[in-house]
């Protein structure tokens, strides 16, 4: 049978471009660690922490994360339907969308031109542009799924499906808005509701960009990389719907102990820990699924990426819903450990799927091998390493400022004023971006081992290779 | 209990309904091979 004629040349662009945001997202987060160490790192008007954090998380979310997205599906939905892309021009128009939205984010952003809803501090027009952009990215992953040869889908493309129906729905509810001029507008909510909605907005970004497509992937490459089927896609097909049942009734989460009502607080903690069961269904998945194969972890960086990606989000989901339950929200919430939290989901879960993805994609849309594996290891170990003294130093910088806040005098007073809580900080703040600089240093090398793949001058003839170390 | 209350309730149970629908077809024993076929189909050569 005649293979059809893929797109790689979208696929190799996307790379490009989620590898320059990645940096971009992953330097300001080092800079801007620093400045909360150092006060005096922080140049205004445009280079202050408070504009330059949303740089660094759109960067890392829009720019990484969905770039990454784009580049995956792109690759993924072309070979499990056994169809070239339903519009080559298409992909064309949304790569070029794609970066002029990211800039005139990061442009409008250092202006300061903001919404000041979290993860979605971009105004109006920049809302129109990434729904534009969507629609462009959901009708053809859409149109070459409808062409495809298989009635039986293989899990991933049901969780793309999930992602970019899901990403619409959660944007364009959150984004409604009421222009006052071209860089301002208000929230077509008001007070409760408005928090209620960007929490289901802000928790369901966290479902449909950050855990749909990254399992997409998952599922995808640990077969791919290890030469084995899952071992049980129906076990993926039960995990991969009572997620979708369970996600979008827990966002309210993030409002423990605020005016929303109480029975919507309940209905997310309860729906929350519910959630550990798809989440650990996917996990168990991946694990089972190295039955006979553990040499691999040996033998295959790829197959380390994405065994201790999974095991991040083994973990995640199990802090997640930890956190959700009110009495220890009480206790953690607004400390140090919140940030910990969510960067073992970006650091750990998302990023490590995404470099073994690109990893995988490499000699496949380059032609040519992997320029050095001893480097890719080295990434491996220093992302993890990286990534686990960011995340464990403010886990424990969370509970002492949590214990410090929370400490009170026989008279009732408190025991600690906030500036002592805050001078606790400091060392854990020098651990963040000592783990933050060592993360930054692997991706240094992520990105210089593909520029020297890309440089080589050997081609393979076909794109077999696989990831043996 | 009003009608509101009753439409919740309503909904709760006909997405249980759905959900445990789709445990029961994908678990079939009949529609296992088919069920399982992706999974291998998707390791053909690229």
């Amino acid at each position: 049978m005649e293979k059809p004629s893929y797109n790689t040349d979208i696929v190799r662009s996307f790379v490009t471009w989620s590898l320059v945001w990645g940096l971009v997202a992953v330097l300001v987060g080092v800079i801007v660690s620093l400045q909360m160490v150092n006060p005096d790192l922080n140049f205004g008007p445009y280079l202050t922490f408070g504009r330059l954090r949303p740089i660094h998380t759109n960067a890392g979310i829009y720019g990484w994360g969905v770039g990454t997205i784009f580049a995956t599906f792109l690759f993924m939905v072309q070979r499990l339907c056994k169809q070239p892309l339903w519009s080559d021009k298409l992909a064309k128009f949304q790569l070029w969308f794609f970066n002029a939205t990211i800039i005139a984010s990061a442009v409008t952003l250092l202006l300061g031109y903001t919404t000041s809803k979290e993860y979605h501090e971009m105004e109006w027009p920049i809302d129109v542009m990434v729904v534009i952009l969507w629609v462009a990215f959901a009708i053809n992953i859409i149109m070459t799924i409808i062409k495809r040869k298989d009635e039986q889908m293989y899990i991933s493309l049901w969780y793309m499906m999930a992602a970019l129906i899901g990403v619409a729905i959660l944007y364009l509810v959150n984004a409604a808005a009421v222009p006052a001029s071209l860089f301002k507008s208000y929230s077509a909510y008001a007070g409760t509701n408005d928090a209620n909605v960007h929490w289901w907005f802000g928790h369901n970004a966290v479902a449909m960009a950050l855990t749909a497509p990254p399992l997409a992937m998952f599922y995808y490459f640990l077969p791919k990389s290890t030469g084995v089927p899952i071992y049980s896609h129906r076990l993926s097909i039960i995990a991969f719907w009572s997620l979708i049942f369970m996600y979008l009734w827990t966002g309210a989460h993030h409002l423990l102990w605020t005016p929303v009502p109480d029975w919507i607080q309940t209905l997310a903690m309860a729906f929350s820990v519910m959630l550990i069961a798809p989440s650990w269904g996917s996990v168990i998945n991946g694990y089972l699924s190295m039955n006979g194969q553990w040499h691999q972890m040996k033998e295959n960086y790829l197959v380390k990426f994405l065994i201790l990606g999974i095991t991040f989000y083994g973990l995640q989901t199990l802090q997640g819903p930890m956190q959700s339950i009110r009495s220890f929200s009480a206790f953690i919430h607004y400390t140090d450990w919140v940030p910990a939290h969510i960067h073992m989901g970006t650091m750990g879960w998302v990023s490590m799927i995404s470099f073994a993805s690109i990893y995988f994609l490499a000699p496949r849309i380059y032609g040519r091998e992997i320029y050095s594996i001893p480097l890719a290891n080295l990434h491996f170990w220093l992302a993890l390493i990286g990534q686990l003294i960011w995340s464990i130093s403010l886990w424990v910088a969370g509970v002492l400022q949590a214990g410090m806040w929370n400490a009170m005098n026989d008279d009732g007073s408190l025991t600690y004023t906030f500036m002592e809580t805050m001078v606790e900080m400091y060392p854990y703040w020098w651990a963040r971006v000592i783990g933050g600089a060592i993360y930054f240093a692997g991706i240094l090398i992520f990105v210089y081992n593909l520029y020297m793949t890309v440089r080589k001058k050997e081609t393979i003839p076909s794109t077999t290779a696989e990831g043996r170390a | 209990m009003d009608w509101a209350s009753i439409l919740y309730l309503g909904v709760t149970f006909g997405l249980f309904a759905v959900f445990a629908l789709i445990v029961v077809r994908t678990y079939n024993k009949k529609s296992k091979d088919r069920n399982e076929s992706a999974k291998y189909r998707m390791l053909d050569d690229d």
